[in-house]
């Protein structure tokens, strides 16, 4: 019976993977296959073809320092040590190994035994482990140490790891049809971590001395006596299961590593003893989990993450739409409503609120005029990043509906209707969030230095017409991609994963910064035209606001133009081909 | 109502519909039927402004649907074989947003009422993730009556539906039809077919094989009057002439 699973999995693992090098017959497939596979081979993989430097470290890439090394065994039992506890003390569902509902309706109703089941699961977790370790591997290896010895150790660490949850899982199972609740489990374990805990720590008081000003003088001194404490003592023997797990990764050489090899498989080999002849039931819980999972893929690779969402709850609405009006403001209406209550109308006033707070409150503070200083970078910054970053993480537009054109193909609306309501809730969203900072940046003004104030002023003043409008542009580009290159961007039926979905979003982010910078062209030219003529007579600093007002004025041409032809792109998209790609 | 000219879908080398024309007039109920692949979808997302002809004409209630898509939009309802429906907007946001839309000025009386027909008063404030599949679609219904269309298309319409919604889909369909809404059912269920639509346009490889009453299409394919049901005139218009698949011997 277990052949008949083994040929299941490694048929399907061969199918998908061939399925994968056939697409790469596609130019889209391809390239984003070749962009992904160049950034890992520059990003990951040349490290491992490079020679040892110094230190044990790769040329270019700093070395561990020795010190740190050896506190960072001990470091990562314990670490391993939390996650253990966590395990018992966390979970309150019953063991549920998650199966496809096509595994569940196959493999289920056949005459598979239970430990069969057990033991497909745990092939099949081999595929993640492998691929996770492998991802490690190539952090873990830029920092040093031999390729081979870091792969093996990490898989040792998530193997264990694995069946350790998996007989976790059974063992809390096992407690809950005995009737031990989970929080008499929890209890209990929180008893034992709490007893153990405290007998350390008094073993520690009184048998190592406490920290003295010597201990914390260096960074050296210090690991020391972390070390000191986490080695001897009672410390080190509850410790050493878990040394004995991580050993064999930080072993120096093959030696030291075969011999830290056999106790670390020997604890491999009691879990999934544990795991294997545990007789646990897991149908009921595995269906109801299968279920889920198949609903969550199915609204994901929708491309509605919404759907995905657990707990979703209604939402109130941001304004009061009116029966009849300017159609578009339903798509601003419906998208707000879908940012949910985070951005509620209660909480900008509570943000304009703190904003005020903040900045009356910096009064005296702010007198420094280092602190405003530091202040205006911080909201400088943060106004930049809302820039880089607001669009592609604020996706209440075509990239969300996209799943839903072809009911916005039937609404009797033209298509840069459509376009400009869908795009317009998202930059009402992040040009509210920048005009906030804004006020901030407005309140801090007062404590620059003489010289510098008025200068920011009127950059603010600036900021306050031309962020919108980029805001707008922004927008435009990854809604405009999502239409002409559905199957690239989307996240619909079959959308790629791995190196070529890595390559793709790669070739895009190029695309849209070029795009951009093509747009900005004629809006700094324009600024230019208005700004230098004035600086003659003006001074620097009058003319911005009306250079910035120019270039404003430019930007909106652009974004009404964008908008109509995004809207044209709408009305020419085949929903037949994007749901067929 | 709706007027077809020489309807034609092309993908790249494939025809999905060619040269599809027909006219369904004001009340009438038009049954689309056709084995798998034959371009009953591809026929109505056409039909409803939702992909763009290659070729052809489509008008409905006197406008074009590809040169004066918004007014011949206005029109007409599409219900989708899937209900689709925004997951973030309640029962009585999806009437409101539609109410925009269409510029329903007295939707909140309009939309009570098909609530309250479709039972879903008390399901007002509550998320699609929150209802059963009959209840979307009959959400679905809601959103598209609301405007009352002239025209209605439907896919599958009773797909998920419980015997009580089946029954309720049907008198409806049948009472929009008295009022005057011209009316195509694309569905498989050929007895669906058979009970409420007044004509048939059977489609086989985007090609129009038959359309007229039941009792013409009927003549065209019986070998003598009355001696075939609408399967047996499906089969016989819809199959190739080979021999019908032959049953293991245990089956039989």
């Amino acid at each position: 019976m277990i052949t008949a699973l083994f040929y299941l999995q490694y048929h399907s693992t061969r199918n998908r993977l061939v399925t994968r090098f056939k697409r790469l017959q596609q130019p889209k497939y391809l390239i984003g296959a070749i962009a992904g596979g160049l950034y890992f081979y520059f990003y990951f993989f040349r490290y491992l073809f490079q020679g040892v430097g110094r230190g044990g470290a790769h040329a270019g890439v700093p070395a561990v320092p020795p010190e740190l090394l050896q506190l960072v065994e001990p470091v990562a039992a314990l670490v391993l040590l939390v996650i253990v506890v966590l395990a018992w003390l966390i979970p309150h569902a019953r063991a549920a190994l998650t199966f496809t509902e096509a595994e569940v309706a196959f493999l289920f109703p056949a005459p598979v035994s239970r430990r069969n089941l057990v033991h497909f699961k745990l092939v099949r977790s081999q595929l993640r482990i492998l691929f996770s370790a492998l991802l490690l591997t190539l952090f873990s290896r830029r920092v040093g140490g031999n390729v081979g010895i870091h792969a093996l150790g990490w898989w040792l660490i998530l193997s264990t790891l694995n069946l350790h949850f998996l007989g976790a899982s059974f063992a809390r199972t096992l407690l809950l049809d005995r009737g031990v609740s989970n929080w008499l489990r929890r209890l209990l374990v929180l008893a034992l971590v709490g007893s153990l805990a405290a007998f350390v720590w008094l073993w520690a008081k009184q048998t190592v001395p406490a920290p003295t000003a010597a201990d914390t003088a260096s960074f050296t001194a210090l690991v020391n006596y972390a070390q000191q404490v986490l080695n001897a003592g009672p410390a080190l023997y509850l410790l050493y299961p878990f040394h004995l797990v991580v050993r064999p990764f930080f072993a120096p050489d093959a030696a030291a590593f075969l011999l830290a090899l056999a106790p670390a498989l020997l604890l491999f080999l009691l879990h999934y003893l544990w795991v294997v002849f545990s007789d646990v039931a897991f149908e009921e819980a595995s269906v109801e989990a299968s279920q889920k999972l198949a609903a969550r893929v199915a609204a994901v690779r929708a491309g509605n993450w919404q759907a995905a969402k657990k707990n979703q709850k209604a939402k109130r609405a941001w304004f009061q739409l009116a029966p009849t009006g300017p159609p578009v403001t339903a798509l601003l209406w419906k998208n707000l409503i879908g940012v949910g209550q985070i951005f509620s109308a209660r909480l900008w006033i509570i943000l304009v609120v703190v904003v005020v707070a903040l900045v009356a409150g910096f009064g005296n503070a702010a007198r420094s005029q280092n602190f405003s200083m530091l202040a205006a970078i911080i909201i400088a910054s943060l106004l930049g990043y809302s820039l880089l970053l607001g669009p592609q993480l604020l996706r209440l537009d075509f990239r969300q509906d996209l799943p839903m054109a072809d009911i916005l193909k039937t609404f009797p609306l033209r298509g840069w209707q459509i376009a400009l309501g869908e795009i317009l809730a998202p930059v009402t969203v992040l040009a509210g969030v920048q005009w906030l900072l804004l006020l901030l940046g407005f309140g801090l003004i007062f404590f620059l230095p003489g010289k510098h104030q008025a200068l920011i002023f009127v950059i603010g003043l600036s900021a306050v017409c031309l962020l919108p409008v980029l805001d707008f542009l922004l927008l435009l580009i990854p809604n405009a991609a999502v239409l002409l290159f559905p199957s690239w961007i989307q996240a619909g039926k079959d959308s790629p994963r791995g190196i070529e979905a890595t390559g793709q979003r790669l070739v895009f982010a190029v695309g849209q910064m070029l795009v951009l910078l093509l747009a900005l062209i004629p809006a700094a030219l324009a600024f230019a035209a208005v700004y230098f003529p004035m600086k003659w007579g003006l001074g620097p600093i009058v003319p911005v606001p009306f250079a910035a007002l120019a270039a404003t004025l430019i930007l909106a041409v652009e974004a009404a133009l964008g908008v109509r032809l995004l809207g044209r792109f709408f009305e020419r998209f085949d929903v037949t081909e994007a749901t067929a790609s | 109502m709706v007027q077809v000219e020489g309807l034609t879908k092309l993908y790249g080398e494939f025809t999905a519909v060619n040269e599809l024309s027909f006219s369904i007039q004001p009340g009438e109920v038009v049954g689309l039927v056709g084995p798998n692949g034959a371009g009953k979808t591809t026929t109505l997302r056409c039909l409803a402004g939702i992909i763009p002809p290659t070729r052809g004409t489509v008008i409905v209630g006197g406008h074009d649907i590809t040169r004066a898509a918004i007014d011949a939009k206005r029109q007409l309802a599409f219900f989708t074989d899937e209900p689709r429906l925004f997951d973030y907007l309640t029962v009585w946001q999806h009437l409101n947003f539609v109410a925009r839309i269409y510029q329903v000025a007295d939707y909140e009386n309009i939309g009570a009422t098909l609530l309250e027909e479709l039972e879903l008063t008390n399901k007002k404030d509550a998320l699609p993730g929150e209802l059963s599949r009959g209840m979307k679609q009959k959400l679905a219904i809601a959103c598209g009556l609301l405007h009352s269309p002239k025209v209605i298309y439907f896919d599958e319409p009773l797909t998920g539906l419980d015997p009580y919604g089946i029954r309720r889909m049907k008198d409806s369909i049948l009472k929009r039809a008295r009022d005057g809404a011209a009316i195509i059912i694309s569905s498989h269920l050929l007895h669906l077919v058979q009970e409420i639509c007044s004509r048939l346009l059977i489609l086989k490889n985007g090609r129009k094989i038959a359309d007229g009453t039941m009792a013409e299409v009927t003549q065209k394919f019986s070998e003598s009057p009355g001696d075939a049901s609408l399967e047996e005139i499906f089969f016989r218009a819809t199959s190739d002439p080979v021999a019908p698949p032959v049953l293991p011997a245990e089956t039989k």
